[in-house]
């Protein structure tokens, strides 16, 4: 599904726990989530580490929809500078 | 020599010669022995098949009256008693594809055999499955010819009641159902022969074969986020609590679209996970995990996103088929290139 939004030209970040599936299936933008049954967070850090950790991952996948690329590419949201 | 096979020849308005786009709100006719392209077919059968009947329909007759027509040609099947249907080959073109899966249902219906052809990315392909017999062809009707002679070979079969090997030997495309056998030699001998063949730099054919996705060519980036419309897409399986639009919990052939433009947030006491590949719980307590909202609307709020997308799509993802996925993701991609989103974030379990 992915696939075919960025094919209508919309730049398209999948977030997933499970990336390394996302890129061998052709995603562009892949976003490295947390865990499957969590995958915008992680309720084990509490609250407000919690947020944190979700807000970096959306910011992430922001920076990827604002990222050219040439093939998939994975976005690491603990690589992400912090702004 | 036995009795030549009693073969009914199914053609669309095009191929069987009575015109084209024109002609293409034509309801069903019938016409003794060959005609069109029925004719090569009744060459490729030699003496072993007589084309007895054409049934001819106009490709928009048949889709947009889909069940008068289909009752129209089971009517004239029930009268000719064929041993096999032969619908097509229908190439690239979608709506004779989907004419000819929907005739082989029928025939299969009435316990007559049937099979079409048709290019793998001809949508018939996808909706005959699992149940139609696709013999692969090429694109237009230059291969016409190659299509006959594999289609009749096959017809020849089913009409003869003979049994069918796998897909791969019969040369029909995979249909997606296994059928268990036992196989002359184990595996780590097959897998040996295969190693052998290899080395040797021979063919050999894998028992495993991987489909190399399909690369998309990347959408240009967003230039300025803050006046960037995002819209949001789960495939974890969101549902309004209870399930009141009854999604299913795998395998989705269908995604809903939710308006959110009222919601700050996802709360469990309104939405729920069900979803069939992973643990819930976590999700039910918590479903901006899966669909961000939550989030996004702060980065609004904060001037960092230009807005949220009024509605969010969901479905779950697991046990989906690439077609069905790929039908999905075009069907909502239309919306959002029409609605000139700016950005997409999917959320994937």
């Amino acid at each position: 599904m992915t696939k075919e939004i960025e094919r209508a030209g919309i730049p398209t970040a999948q977030i997933s726990a499970i990336y390394e599936f996302a890129m061998t299936t052709g995603a562009n933008r892949v976003v490295r989530g947390s865990r499957i049954e969590h995958v915008c967070g992680d309720p084990d850090l509490g609250p407000e580490k919690d947020y944190a950790y979700g807000l970096r991952i959306i910011r992430t996948a922001l920076k990827a929809l604002q990222t050219a690329v040439v093939g998939p590419t994975l976005f690491d949201p603990a690589e992400l500078m912090d702004s | 020599m036995a009795t030549p096979l009693r073969v009914v020849h199914y053609l669309n308005q095009f191929f069987a010669g009575i015109g084209g786009e024109e002609m293409a709100n034509t309801p069903p006719r019938r016409q003794e022995g060959a005609v069109g392209s029925g004719r090569p077919l009744q060459q490729a059968l030699k003496d072993e098949g007589t084309v007895v009947a054409t049934l001819i329909c106009g490709d928009n007759y048949l889709s947009d009256a889909l069940d008068n027509a289909l009752a129209a040609i089971a009517a004239m099947l029930q009268e000719i008693k064929p041993d096999v249907v032969v619908a097509g080959p229908a190439f690239e073109s979608g709506r004779y594809g989907l004419a000819c899966a929907a005739v082989c249902k029928a025939a299969q219906q009435l316990g007559i055999p049937a099979l079409t052809g048709m290019h793998p990315d001809n949508p018939g392909v996808e909706s005959g499955r699992p149940d139609i017999l696709v013999v692969p062809t090429g694109a237009t009707p230059v291969h016409m010819q190659t299509a006959l002679t594999a289609m009749t070979r096959l017809a020849i079969k089913l009409g003869r009641k003979e049994s069918l090997g796998s897909a791969e030997t019969e040369g029909f495309l995979p249909r997606g159902v296994r059928e268990a056998y036992r196989r002359e030699a184990p595996g780590y001998q097959r897998a040996l022969e295969m190693l052998r063949a290899k080395l040797r730099g021979q063919r050999f054919a894998t028992e495993v074969p991987i489909l190399i996705p399909e690369r998309v060519p990347p959408a240009a980036p967003i230039v300025d986020l803050t006046h960037a419309t995002i819209a949001l897409v789960t495939t974890g399986g969101l549902v309004r609590k209870g399930n009141p639009d009854r999604q299913v919990s795998a395998n989705a052939t269908r995604y809903f679209r939710h308006n959110v433009s009222e919601l700050e947030s996802l709360s469990g006491k309104d939405w729920e996970a069900y979803h069939a590949g992973y643990f819930n719980h976590i999700v039910n307590k918590n479903p901006n995990y899966i669909l961000p909202l939550s989030f996004m609307r702060d980065l609004e709020r904060n001037g960092e996103i230009g807005g949220i997308y009024p509605f969010m799509y969901a479905l779950p993802g697991v046990s989906t088929p690439v077609a069905q996925a790929r039908r999905m993701g075009r069907e909502v991609a239309r919306e959002l290139a029409e609605a000139r989103v700016s950005g997409c974030l999917l959320v994937a379990t």
